[in-house]
């Protein structure tokens, strides 16, 4: 985290240098901050920022898609007379255990059309959803954790 | 008349229509739930008619509406959602 | 250069007000409150985003820029939890479940005298 705050810094001063206070200036700077810290790391013990900092922009990126994916989903049902869906309510196993996981992974399941979160047990152990697309009720929950929980697992820790 | 102009004659009356739709579902709706998710979805749209407004009169001011009413619509959508889950439980 | 903007703006407000006119159309014809919210996620996430997306894409300017970002944090962050909040109230308030659904764990899991809520998979340990 200390790292970000430093390449921030650099893209802010790299931003009024330029004298012009523009988006394209900012991503410039962040760019070449990013390059200068890469260069000027310690070869001997492994920095996790490197690594963390492509894989969250993998996650942005795959998240976007997901959104897209089920959004055209969800619009070609509704925009097509008759129901394909096959609504149900699930509870899932969470693997998250802190409450900013927890929270991260509802909103998201919540932001991408088609499923959303109802509520969380009292052990905070299962998540109960409603998703509109269920074909099997098994492959669905193992879908759903090893796509998106794994992967925001994988940012996150 | 620009390309621009054509695409905002479509898209504006494409994103006033859904109030209309929502407000059937308003008035219609069997539960209070169903009334506030018709709610929900109009300050939605509001705040994406204010950005699509703004462009449609070139002037920027209108997205300060739009971020204003960002905030307000979830306090609303909450203590509405917030109300009818206390009605129950007591 | 201008010109490609607006271009590119216009297309985006389109795709946004078509994604938001399906979404008031699925308010409609959706069978129950459950698939009613999940589609109304629809109009703040795609819907919102990218008229958003193409206003600034328009404007082209610092000021729109941090606006538009704003707009988009607050609609990204606010709207799961109030589509969450409704469905809760709306399923302890007893709203029915379309009668094709093919599961509901929830069931009898909600102790509403002690406010708590069971974890399903501690049923099937027994």
């Amino acid at each position: 985290m200390n790292r970000l705050m430093v390449n921030i810094m650099f893209a802010f001063i790299w931003m009024f240098l330029q004298g012009n206070l523009h988006l394209f200036a900012f991503f410039e700077g962040f760019f070449l901050g990013f390059l200068f810290l890469f260069i000027t790391r310690k070869s001997t013990e492994p920095t996790p920022y490197f690594t963390r900092f492509f894989k969250v922009i993998w996650f942005i990126f795959y998240f976007i898609k997901e959104i897209i994916v089920s959004n055209l989903k969800v619009a070609y049902d509704v925009a097509t007379p008759g129901y394909f869906m096959k609504p149900a309510i699930l509870a899932i196993p969470l693997d998250c255990k802190t409450d900013l996981e927890i929270t991260l992974f509802a909103n998201m399941i919540t932001m991408t059309p088609g499923t959303w979160s109802i509520d969380v047990s009292d052990d905070r152990k299962t998540l109960y959803i409603h998703a509109m697309y269920v074909d099997d009720v098994d492959t669905f929950i193992k879908d759903l954790k090893n796509g998106l929980e794994r992967k925001l697992l994988e940012v996150m820790r | 008349m620009s390309f621009l102009d054509i695409c905002l004659y479509i898209s504006l009356p494409l994103i006033i229509l859904p109030v209309l739709i929502s407000l059937f579902r308003l008035i219609v709706g069997p539960d209070i739930a169903d009334r506030i998710v018709a709610l929900d979805t109009m300050t939605s749209i509001g705040i994406a008619f204010m950005a699509a407004f703004g462009v449609f009169m070139r002037k920027t001011m209108a997205l300060d509406v739009a971020l204003i009413l960002s905030l307000i619509s979830f306090l609303g959508t909450v203590s509405f959602a917030y109300y009818l889950e206390r009605r129950n439980l007591q | 250069m201008n010109l490609v903007l607006e271009i590119i703006a216009g297309i985006l407000i389109v795709a946004g007000s078509i994604f938001i006119f399906l979404t008031a159309v699925g308010l409609v014809k959706m069978p129950d409150l459950y698939t009613r919210v999940s589609v109304t996620t629809k109009a703040s996430t795609l819907g919102v985003g990218l008229v958003i997306v193409g206003t600034a894409v328009f404007f082209h300017d610092l000021a729109v820029y941090a606006r538009s970002i704003l707009i988009v944090i607050f609609v990204f962050m606010t709207s799961p939890v109030s589509s969450h909040m409704i469905g809760r109230a709306g399923y302890l308030d007893g709203a029915s479940l379309w009668e094709k659904t093919k599961a509901n764990h929830l069931e009898g899991q909600y102790d509403l005298k002690n406010k708590s809520l069971k974890n399903y998979y501690d049923k099937k340990e027994d």
